[in-house]
C-alpha cells in the first residue's frame, strides 16, 4: 500500500506539521512505501531556509530536510500557496524580480497536479490540518 | 476513483474556500473524476448577493462559475446545514444539487479521496 500526506497547517503556531512529520517518519521506519508529502496553505512556511528556532526547541524545518535525505522522499510545495506567502526559491525569485529566495533547496516547487496526482496514484492520502 | 472536497469554511474570513477550490480545478484540469460538497457555514459560499469587493476580495460564486469549464457540472450541497442556517435561496449562477444526510454519507462512500476544508 502507498500513502502520500497533505499537509495545511503551518510550522511552530500550530501543532500539525510537527505531527505530520512524526507520522511521516514512522511510516517510514516501519517500511511503508510514502510516495509524496505535499505542502498546501500555510504549511508551506515549512520550506523556509531562513527560520532560526531557538537551540532548546526543535527544529521542525531541519528535521524535514533530514528526513527527505534519509528516506529519499518527495517534498513537495504548492508554488500558489508558496507564492502568495512570500516563499520563493531562486528561480521564482528571478521570475518575479524580487531581491532573494528564501526556499530550502530540499524541497520541490511544483503546482496542485502534484496533489491530484498523489491522490490518483496513492492508497490512501493522510491530511494534517483544516 | 474520485476525489471528494468538502467545503466546511464561509466564503471569506479565511482562505479555505480558494483554496480548497483550487484543488477542484487542479483535478478538473487533470480530468479526474472530482465532486465539490458543501456543508456547514461552507453553504455561506453558494449565499445571493455578496459584495465581497468590500472585503477586497474576489467573488466566490464567480468563481464556480467557472467549474463547467473544468468538468464539474454540479455542485452538491448538505441540506441539513441549509435547513440550520435558514437559508432558503442560492446564488442561481451555480448548479447546485441538494443531499440529504444518507446521499452525503453515500458521498464520502464513494470517494476513493476526501479532502475537507
Amino acid at each position: 500500500m502507498s500513502i502520500s500526506v497533505l499537509i495545511l497547517t503551518p510550522p511552530y503556531s500550530s501543532q500539525g506539521s510537527y505531527s505530520a512529520y512524526r507520522f511521516v517518519k514512522a511510516a517510514v521506519a516501519s517500511g511503508q512505501a510514502v510516495r509524496r508529502v505535499f505542502f498546501y496553505q500555510d504549511a508551506v512556511h515549512a520550506a523556509t531556509k531562513l527560520a532560526c528556532p531557538p537551540q532548546d526547541e526543535f527544529d521542525l524545518y531541519t528535521a524535514w530536510q533530514q528526513l527527505k535525505h534519509d528516506a529519499d522522499l518527495d517534498l513537495v510545495v504548492c508554488i500558489a500557496a508558496a507564492a502568495r506567502r512570500g516563499l520563493i526559491n531562486e528561480s521564482e525569485s528571478k521570475r518575479h524580480n524580487k531581491s532573494g529566495a528564501n526556499m530550502a533547496s530540499d524541497f520541490e516547487i511544483s503546482g496542485l497536479g502534484q496533489l491530484v496526482e498523489a491522490c490518483a496514484l496513492s492508497d490512501r492520502i493522510i491530511t494534517f490540518g483544516a | 476513483m474520485s476525489i471528494l472536497i468538502v467545503q466546511h469554511s464561509p466564503p471569506y474570513g479565511n482562505s479555505n474556500a480558494k483554496e480548497a477550490l483550487d484543488i477542484a480545478l487542479a483535478a478538473g484540469t487533470f480530468e479526474q473524476e472530482v465532486h465539490i460538497l458543501f456543508m456547514g457555514d461552507a453553504c455561506y459560499q453558494l449565499a445571493e448577493n455578496q459584495n465581497p469587493h468590500m472585503l477586497g476580495q474576489k467573488s466566490i460564486p464567480k468563481m464556480l462559475t467557472a467549474l463547467p469549464i473544468y468538468g464539474i457540472e454540479e455542485v452538491l450541497i448538505d441540506r441539513a446545514s441549509l435547513d440550520e442556517r435558514s437559508i432558503n435561496t442560492l446564488c442561481k449562477d451555480v448548479k447546485v444539487k441538494v443531499l440529504s444526510s444518507d446521499e452525503v454519507k453515500a458521498a464520502y462512500r464513494n470517494a476513493k479521496t476526501v479532502l475537507r476544508f
